[in-house]
């Protein structure tokens, strides 16, 4: 075979793969669409906060899996996000799409206000830090009582569904939170294809020669923060439109602890770790909440400290290590 | 018969084998020198020689086999590493840095009087007993280092390029005090050194190393009087 | 001025309590570079083991002595079983075990003990000592005490013996350590036994003046990272001088800064904890690092 037919070859078989890919992406989304109409309306709500949950670990996942810092406290701009959102709506009684860019604006901003002094935090030192502001925004909100609502929270009118689309509340705000994730999903990605993300991961695997090489680590590293920090608002919003009520303890530091595990249990710095992440987050507790209050925090804690020993990318790791021995299998024979 | 047996001793980091199977042997009480360039694998040798890294093949002190053990393992049998960059622990003072080298040895008895010896050996570091270690000079570091390997009263002591870094005047009083101890004490010395023409000065005996392989063994003065292995694997005349 | 010099005695007590568990978190730092977030559910587990042996009949002082020795056993043993295999991984890798071990810890607890709030005695006599206008809590004069007493033996244990110099040396650096035949792997694990050890005393001091419930030390915690930071993570007596300051400034903010108040008083140690990784990243008494490339 010549080598420019060689060549040929290698690339129809490289866009038989990509087909492949995008088949299976396709019938993903059509089963995602079609699966709200076959549920009951308790069992849309659960999937509506699974995908909430994804592009908050979406955002997380690029901070700490794409870039290498830690943060123990995404609660806060998850936090930050739901209560812009819900403050808009209920003192200003501003329409519901534009709550979702102010809610981002506002996370995006939070995230690069913390992000610049983030910078120079090695680690240790910005676990630390963004534990102590997730831990702090609790009494916090619940001290400007005038605008959040102190301890008793907000309480906020859901988006009703326009009628021509014929859907039930539940199914509405399911289909508003998919098409806000897959967009979210999509752009996340493309960001980290690109040169910025190649940034991002220098830094992650080794942050002195990244230095070296030219990459600016003070610009990507606030970005990756801040742009973090926006994916967390946005789900913050998305959580105050779909439950329809904010209050200071849905924000306490557990939920910041929780997304990490979530993350990590799904696969730190992998593309479908936040989903597998959400669905873990979202169904564990209340599964094994049935057996004992305390049987959710068991098991997180233990499955956290066994993925980190046996398998550090997490589900989204194992499922791409089965997917491979299969076909494997499958070609032999 | 031989206090230190290795033989063929293959080590190295992950997949990387720096020593390619290396047999020698040296007697009781006798100065062994290394010699070679750069990447040779002399640090490595007395690095598996310590346990420092995992090597396969054998090496026996006294009979007794030391492949496979854990460095304090091996510390404990009598072979005390004075490794490269000296191994100081800088924030505890002088005295500690030498009551360390006694650690696994039982009993108080003898650990004070031989703090005197190592004063006599080294002068210098009496003054500076109550000092931190870090704030020693690089010569004075490598005095305490050296200090705290006697401490141990080693069966055998491995010197990894004592010249390093310091000034020639006092290279040469650490050479002429590691023969003293030597001759004194009667313990097996292997030293790794850049400079040949030191090493081979105290040594009985001597291999030149080239990637992982000794290339040339002989006594100390037949290396030496051998002008074209000089050239040849030393980089210079001696 | 009484007044005053009142909020400062308060801010001690509650400073000498961070302490403790500061000292905890700087025991295993300075060994393994490794910040427990475990450390308070550690001690928090501790003291349930205390409350439970009380309230099985023993008398408090000696249900105290076991609970030391079965934490320094359990401290011991989780450094051997969890930590042991995450050894030398990257920092993160740590961090996530840790917490882990934090959400693990606290449910457990949850689920031995429920989460409903239990009584724990108090081992000081009620009352207070009086001079000039401000008084002083026997239990303030105790806690105070037993950290003095806490640091008395670490600094014993630290100078004055064998083991001690040679945890020092593991502390400076291990691979040395090593070629002086100490067993670091053992060295490590007495770390992380008396760090459980001190975190108990801390959980025990801290119980009778909250109540007993697995978030316990939760919000202890954050103001002993606040002490550990301020005084320096590589240095036990800096995270007792950071303990008692942070305390001090804690009551202080809350009893003069009229925006603080008492619900806002766990913004200072985040305030102090930025402030000192900005302007003194050692700390007021750690050694300032290098960092190796």
């Amino acid at each position: 075979m010549s080598e420019a037919a060689e060549a040929r070859a290698s690339g129809s078989r490289w866009r038989v793969a990509a087909n492949r890919r995008w088949i299976i992406m396709a019938l993903l989304l059509a089963l995602t669409c079609y699966a709200p109409f076959q549920l009951v309306p308790f069992r849309v709500f659960q999937f509506t906060m699974v995908l909430i949950y994804a592009v908050a670990l979406l955002g997380l996942n690029l901070l700490v899996g794409h870039t290498g810092q830690i943060s123990l406290g995404h609660g806060a701009y998850f936090a930050v996000g739901a209560y812009t959102a819900a403050i808009l709506l209920h003192s200003w009684h501003v329409p519901y799409p534009a709550t979702l860019p102010a809610a981002a604006v506002a996370a995006f901003a939070l995230g690069l206000a913390f992000g610049v002094p983030a910078v120079r935090l090695r680690g240790l030192y910005l676990a630390l830090v963004t534990l102590a502001i997730a831990i702090f925004l609790v009494p916090l909100l619940k001290r400007f009582e005038s605008v959040t609502g102190g301890s008793m929270g907000l309480t906020l009118a859901k988006p009703v569904p326009p009628a021509w689309t014929g859907l039930a509340e539940d199914q509405w705000l399911y289909f508003l939170t998919l098409a806000v994730a897959v967009v979210a999903f999509l752009v996340t990605r493309s960001v980290l294809r690109s040169r910025v993300g190649r940034a991002l991961h220098a830094i992650r695997d080794n942050e002195a020669a990244a230095e070296v090489m030219g990459v600016r680590l003070s610009f990507y590293k606030t970005l990756s923060f801040a742009w973090s920090a926006m994916l967390a608002g946005i789900a913050g919003c998305l959580y105050t439109w779909v439950i329809g009520y904010v209050s200071p303890d849905s924000f306490v530091v557990t939920l910041s602890i929780t997304l990490l595990a979530g993350l990590v249990v799904g696969g730190l710095g992998s593309y479908w770790g936040p989903l597998l992440g959400g669905l873990f987050v979202m169904f564990v507790p209340s599964i094994s909440q049935s057996v004992n209050d305390a049987a959710p925090g068991v098991v997180f804690g233990l499955l956290i400290i066994a993925v980190m020993y046996v398998a550090p990318t997490g589900l989204a790791g194992l499922a791409g290590r089965a997917a491979y021995s299969i076909k494997k299998t499958l070609r032999k024979e | 018969m031989s206090e230190l047996v290795v033989t063929d001793l293959v080590a190295g980091y992950g997949d990387a084998k720096v020593l390619h199977g290396l047999s020698l042997t040296v007697g009781p009480g006798e100065i062994c020198a290394i010699l070679g360039p750069n990447g040779a694998g002399k640090t490595t040798l007395l690095r598996a020689l310590s346990g420092m890294v995992r090597g396969r093949g054998s090496v026996r002190l006294g009979g007794t086999e030391l492949t496979g053990r854990s460095p304090d393992a091996i510390a404990r049998r009598g072979v005390a590493h004075v490794p490269e960059g000296r191994g100081t622990f800088m924030p505890l003072t002088v005295e500690e840095n030498l009551r360390l080298g006694a650690y696994v040895r039982r009993g108080r008895t003898g650990v004070e009087a031989d703090l005197d010896r190592i004063y006599t050996y080294f002068p210098a570091l009496k003054p500076r007993l109550r000092q931190a270690a870090g704030s020693l000079s690089g010569g004075e570091q490598q005095m305490l280092a050296i200090g705290r390997a006697l401490m141990l009263r080693p069966r055998l002591l491995l010197l990894d390029e004592p010249s390093l870094g310091l000034a020639p005047l006092v290279t040469r009083e650490l050479f002429r005090i590691v023969r003293a101890i030597n001759e004194q004490e009667r313990t097996t010395v292997v030293v790794v050194e850049q400079n040949a023409h030191l090493a081979l000065g105290i040594a009985q005996q001597a291999h030149v190393l080239e990637t992982g392989r000794i290339v040339l063994s002989g006594t100390a003065e037949r290396i030496r009087a051998d002008e074209q292995v000089a050239q040849s694997y030393l980089g210079y005349r001696v | 001025m009484a007044g005053f010099l009142q909020q400062v005695v308060e801010g001690l007590g509650a400073g000498a309590i961070y302490a403790g568990l500061a000292l905890a978190l700087v025991l295993i730092y300075q060994f393994t570079g490794i910040v427990n977030f475990a450390q308070g559910e550690l001690a928090m587990f501790s003291t349930y083991l205390a409350w439970q042996l009380t309230a099985a009949g023993l008398p408090f002082w000696l249900a105290l002595v076991v609970t030391l020795v079965v934490s320094f056993a359990g401290g011991m043993l989780i450094e051997r079983v969890i930590i042991r295999p995450v050894e030398g991984a990257p920092e993160l890798t740590v961090v996530i075990v840790t917490v882990g071990l934090f959400i693990f810890v606290n449910a457990a607890a949850g689920w031995i003990w429920s989460f409903t709030i239990k009584d724990f005695p108090n081992p000081f006599p009620e009352g207070a000592f009086r001079a000039g206008g401000v008084s002083v809590g026997y239990s303030t004069l105790g806690i105070l005490g037993v950290v003095a007493v806490v640091m008395g033996l670490l600094y014993l244990l630290f100078q004055h013996t064998k083991i001690g110099l040679g945890m020092r040396a593991v502390a400076s650096s291990p691979q040395s350590a090593r070629l002086v035949g100490i067993r670091v792997g053992w060295t490590l694990a007495l770390g992380w036994g008396l760090a459980a050890t001190v975190g108990a005393v801390s959980g025990v001091l801290v119980a009778p003046l909250l109540f007993l419930d697995p978030n316990l030390m939760g919000g202890v915690l954050i103001y002993a990272f606040a002490a550990a930071t301020l005084g320096g993570f590589d240095s036990p007596l800096g995270a007792v001088v950071g303990g008692l300051v942070v305390g001090v400034a804690e009551t202080l903010a809350g009893a003069y800064v009229g925006f603080i108040g008492s619900d806002l008083k766990i913004g200072v140690p985040l305030v102090i904890i930025l402030g000192v990784l900005l302007l003194r990243p050692q700390g007021l008494f750690g050694r300032a690092v290098v960092e190796r490339v």
